[in-house]
């Protein structure tokens, strides 16, 4: 028996029902925030097409936000954009700037744990999310974490449900940590004097560090018309830092300072593709909660590859 | 000999939900039993390393945090991995819980065994690798923090989570809890620092969980074992990150004539975009005891609130930083800022702030540490409430705490021996906990639930929360051996309740 979503989930109780009611049927549900991460060769793609979906991308909005305290709540529909534009304003911004674009939902970019390029500087999913709202594979709204910077009352359900892919729960609403943005934000083009300098590593060992710094090979370089090879660095802070670590760019190689919109296009030619080897389902800690959030198998089945909807 | 129950000890106020009920079993008097398991373990650490007589169980009948007296049945201390692991399975295979606990600094009641087994982690101090490249080291969990910082001082690097028991507590008790310390402010707390841990889970397997990279998919269950509580798991080694020892510090110090002022500076700061590696307030109480100890740091004893105001790098820009924290604290009402400019002076700063817990025992033999994190912004209000909660009380509120965060540390120093004394401090407790929930914050930022904030649990999550928790546990440790009753109140685990032979 096959069990519909309603064509619009708007709120925490209508994914609740419609998990419920896919889970007394034992009928699984295809997870989808705004559907960016379901492109060929993704895990997501691996959920049966044919599944009924549960699409959260109408669950949108902010739930709390006060600017000072540098968290904002809001539902997982919710776009990157969307939460740039929110926080903009304010100056802030949320720094994840994952790979894939703005179009992507907050609610999937945690799920699917997916980084980018300021990840090593400013914090991956799992650093910078404060606390979730899910409804797991019974249909039960659970909450865990909470709306302040630093908590340890409980057990992680956060981190439990960042890299999950939706296959413990749906995730219904996410806290974030922000940043204030940085006073002064550039980005350099930085190509090597002789050809076998591992630049990149120079460029990280400096004594100022970017925010950023990806190596542009042959594939990036014509998409991003950069000379291949190079590397792109992105340096934030107050003024006296930014010059200090273009400085220290001039001495590792030849700089031109770039637009930061090269940012936006590296991120959606994905230059760091998942691997997608490998077996989540191998250690038996795995099992035991696929088999105690989602007993009946109706959440994303088939997302790690393995058949986590009949796991024994 | 002596044993005297404190009127403070609250096992009978925390009720069915204080792991008695778990434990009962094992309290009884059955020691054909455990003797035949503590020569077991014998056989596996040798007889010098286990324990049963009451004389050398006393020691381990407190954490940190005092009011709290548990006393295990037994002690074990394995002094290797393998060792540690075949603890675990031999309490496995005689289907006993157990309690781990590292140097007992905790604040939370956490590692306390109530007539179960303590696994003693202390003897398993040896670093096992140091990475200079990677920089990472690799650890065996009885490793002091401060012991870890001072070995990867040679190469440049530190251990960057520094809890205030950091030249006591331990690599292994950090994870349990989740550790912070003044420096998470910038760095983040143990959680970003740990990157691999071999685990031994309760039924005896052995799990090595790693921190997820960019490129790999599959379930953080590192991220869930840290802050566990011992709950989940033994780790049996431990793999964490270093953090390059930046170029230039400069620390300040600026004095406030009200509590007000210092926490509008506290947000200023945090506004603009200036991250400082440290940002600490310091009460007038607090001051008073600190200044009048061995630990005197020369804070002024006149002001209402101090902060201290750490700020690290590269050497390009941190005069920016500091000079536009000076501006920021000038215009929230401050009366000076000092800066100390070398480390002689820096450490004595420190000094008064890490050791404020130990100069309040001048002022009472008692001190209870509270933890919570509020939304900084909400800072004034809430210590202005938390103050008028003492004077309803009769009892003193000293503050010292991790402002940047909003993670507050609300010290009592009380006479143990004073029952009515002790009782308003647990109301008062009670009262500053229920607070914080109620502004929007949290029981715990860095301390952990242990016994102490299990009452709270259910006035933070709701049952189904609390119901799921239980269930993520239950995924690492099914039969509930590790730690049993600590965290998550008992009655709110559903299967646990639904299984009534399962383990009373």
């Amino acid at each position: 028996m096959s069990v519909r979503a309603p064509a619009e989930v708007l709120s925490t109780a209508d994914v609740a029902e419609v998990v419920r009611a896919a889970h007394s049927a034992g009928a699984p549900l295809r997870v989808l925030g705004s559907g960016r991460w379901s492109g060929a060769g993704s895990p997501a793609a691996r959920v049966g097409a044919d599944l009924p979906t549960l699409s959260l991308a109408k669950l949108t909005g902010v739930v709390a936000y006060v600017p000072s305290d540098l968290t904002l709540t809001v539902r997982a529909g919710t776009t990157l954009a969307e939460l740039n534009a929110i926080t903009a304003p304010n100056n802030q911004w949320c720094p994840l700037l994952s790979w894939g674009d703005d179009d992507g939902t907050i609610g999937a970019t945690f799920a699917t744990a997916t980084a980018g390029p300021c990840a090593n500087a400013l914090g991956r999913p799992r650093d910078i999310a404060l606390g979730v709202e899910f409804v797991d594979g019974t249909g039960t709204t659970i909450r865990g974490g909470g709306r302040v910077v630093k908590n340890v009352a409980g057990f992680d359900l956060t981190r439990l449900m960042v890299g999950a892919f939706g296959t413990l729960g749906v995730i219904t609403e996410v806290t974030v940590r922000l940043r204030a943005r940085p006073t002064v934000d550039r980005t350099l083009c930085v190509a090597p004097r002789t050809a076998d300098v591992e630049l990149a590593a120079i460029i990280r060992r400096a004594d100022v560090q970017p925010i950023a710094c990806e190596s542009i090979d042959e594939r990036l370089a014509g998409a991003l018309s950069l000379p291949a090879g190079c590397v792109i660095a992105r340096y934030g802070g107050n003024a006296a830092l930014v010059e200090a670590g273009h400085a220290g760019a001039s001495a590792a190689g030849e700089v031109t300072e770039i637009d930061a919109s090269v940012w936006t296009r590296l991120r959606a030619l994905d230059p760091h593709p998942r691997r997608l080897d490998g077996d989540p389902f191998a250690t038996s800690v795995a099992r035991r909660l696929k088999e105690r959030f989602d007993p009946a198998g109706v959440l994303n089945p088939g997302v790690f590859g393995a058949n986590p909807g009949s796991v024994s | 000999m002596f044993y005297r129950v404190r009127a403070c000890d609250r096992s009978t106020a925390v009720g069915p939900d204080d792991g008695c009920a778990a434990s009962c079993r094992y309290n009884s008097f059955v020691d054909p039993l455990a003797t035949s398991l503590a020569t077991t373990l014998a056989g596996i650490v040798g007889t010098r390393h286990v324990t049963t007589r009451a004389v050398e169980l006393l020691v381990y009948e407190n954490d940190g945090l005092p009011g709290y007296h548990k006393r295990p049945r037994m002690m074990v201390s394995p002094g290797t991995r393998d060792e540690a692991i075949a603890v675990v399975r031999a309490l496995a295979a005689a289907d006993t819980p157990f309690v781990a606990r590292g140097a007992g600094t905790g604040l939370s009641g956490g590692a306390l065994a109530d007539g179960i087994v303590l696994v003693g982690m202390h003897r398993m101090r040896r670093i096992i690798a140091i990475d200079p490249v990677a920089m990472t080291a690799t650890v065996e969990p009885g490793v002091v923090n401060a012991t870890l910082s001072r070995a990867a001082l040679p190469h440049g690097l530190h251990y960057a989570p520094d809890p205030s028991s950091q030249t006591a507590c331990t690599i292994g008790g950090n994870v349990a809890e989740n550790a912070g310390g003044p420096h998470c402010l910038k760095y983040g707390v143990t959680l970003n620092h740990v990157a691999a841990a071999t685990v031994a889970l309760p039924d005896g397997e052995l799990i090595v969980l790693e921190a997820p990279r960019n490129d790999d998919i599959g379930y953080d269950l590192l991220g869930a074992f840290v802050g566990s509580e011992g709950c989940f798991g033994l780790a049996v080694d431990v793999t964490v990150r270093l953090t390059q020892n930046p170029a230039r510090i400069c620390t300040m110090l600026a004095d406030f004539v009200t509590v007000d002022g210092a926490a509008e500076a506290v947000s200023a700061i945090i506004a603009a975009g200036i991250v400082p590696a440290a940002l600490e307030l310091i009460d007038a109480g607090t001051i008073a005891a600190v200044e009048a100890s061995i630990y005197a740091a020369g804070y002024p004893t006149d002001a209402a609130a101090a902060l201290i105001i750490e700020v690290d790098g590269p050497v390009a820009g941190l005069d920016d930083d500091v000079a536009a924290i000076k501006a920021i604290c000038s215009e929230s009402g401050a009366r000076t800022v000092r800066t100390a400019t070398n480390p002689a002076e820096r450490a004595r700063l420190w000094q008064g702030r890490k050791k404020a817990f130990g100069a309040m025992g001048r002022v009472a033999a008692n001190l209870a540490v509270q933890d919570a994190v509020v939304p900084r912004t909400k800072l004034a209000p809430i210590l202005r409430a938390i103050a008028e909660i003492g004077e309803r009380h009769g009892i003193r509120v000293c503050n010292v705490f991790h402002a940047g965060d909003g993670n507050l540390h609300p010290n009592i120093p009380y006479n143990g021996d004073d029952a009515d004394e002790s009782a308003r401090v647990h109301a008062a407790c009670k009262e500053i906990m229920e607070l914080c929930i109620a502004e929007g914050g949290t029981i715990t930022g860095e301390h952990g639930v242990g016994l102490d904030k299990l009452p709270y649990m259910d006035a933070l999550f709701s049952p189904d929360s609390l119901d799921a928790m239980c269930r993520l546990r239950d995924a690492f440790d099914p039969a509930r051996r590790a730690n049993p009753g600590k965290v998550v109140p008992v009655h709110r685990c559903r299967e646990w309740m639904a299984a009534p032979g399962a383990r009373k």
